[in-house]
């Protein structure tokens, strides 16, 4: 058996995550199955969101599952939220919102 | 009770429910020095105990903070007001309202019922003088009828205490 672990950071629309790719090769007399299992986590600073405070790899609190419905987001200061929470705090401050970690303006990372 | 709004107030969002619960446990499990959360079954009133920290002019000195929680916690700042007998402070009016930023305008998300706590303990703890704010009647005057105090527009004219 031929186990392949490949880590590959890379970042879509903005957005920073790895790819942790598990591949499983079967050799017997010759290949007769090939598993490639993959996962992924979000390459973010904290484990917790800090505005409802729960785990980046899981999802906000209206979400029932974590991935491309409830996406993190990162500010130009770097810190990172989920997309739903940053937006009903941002939406909720006029006329500027400020960064909830670190008070500057917040805006989002282009 | 003080707080009007007690019986009109919304019910929690599911937002809210959760960070609260996670707050509620995380304080269970290390709560602020010098502070103990009187437990009821009320997840949107919490009643905490402040100690005054030793060496400063509140050592020895028990208070009683309310912390009620809106529904759309914590995008919104939860109100906090000192149950009677507030303490003597400079920032702190006889009716229990504080003046302090971080409970109205520059309230964050962010923030916790630990990181208030806090906040308010190093408040007390930087008092020189045990005294009401200079307006304090003026003030309590214009809050009856239970107004709370996040519909005070503050002024924060001193950041030293």
């Amino acid at each position: 058996m031929i186990y392949y672990l490949f880590d590959i950071p890379f970042s879509l629309l903005g957005n920073q995550f790895s790819l942790n790719l598990l591949s499983c090769q079967l050799l017997l007399d010759q290949l007769t199955e090939w598993h490639a299992v993959a996962s992924w986590t979000w390459d973010a600073q904290d484990e917790t969101c800090g505005i409802c405070r729960m785990a980046f790899d899981g999802c906000c609190p209206d979400c029932k599952l974590p991935g491309d419905d409830c996406p993190l987001i990162w500010g130009a200061c770097n810190h990172a939220f989920h997309l739903h929470c940053i937006l009903k705090w941002v939406n909720s401050q006029t006329p500027q919102a400020h960064c909830p970690m670190c008070r500057r303006e917040w805006q989002f990372k282009g | 009770m003080t707080s009007s709004s007690a019986a009109s107030r919304k019910a929690l969002s599911k937002i809210a429910c959760n960070r609260l619960q996670k707050e509620l446990v995380e304080w269970q499990v290390s709560p602020p020095a010098g502070f103990k959360h009187k437990p009821t079954d009320n997840l949107q009133r919490w009643v905490i105990e402040v100690n005054g920290a030793p060496g400063t002019l509140y050592a020895n000195e028990t208070y009683q903070l309310q912390v009620d929680f809106p529904e759309h916690y914590p995008m919104e700042a939860p109100q906090v007001i000192f149950l009677h007998p507030a303490p003597l402070h400079p920032h702190i009016y006889s009716n229990g309202h504080i003046c302090l930023d971080i409970l109205y305008d520059s309230w964050s998300p962010a923030m916790t019922v630990s990181s208030i706590c806090i906040s308010i303990l190093s408040m007390l703890s930087s008092s020189t003088v045990k005294q009401r704010p200079e307006d304090n009647d003026r003030y309590v005057k214009n809050c009856r009828n239970g107004r709370s105090p996040k519909e005070t527009r503050w002024w924060f004219h001193d950041d030293k205490v």
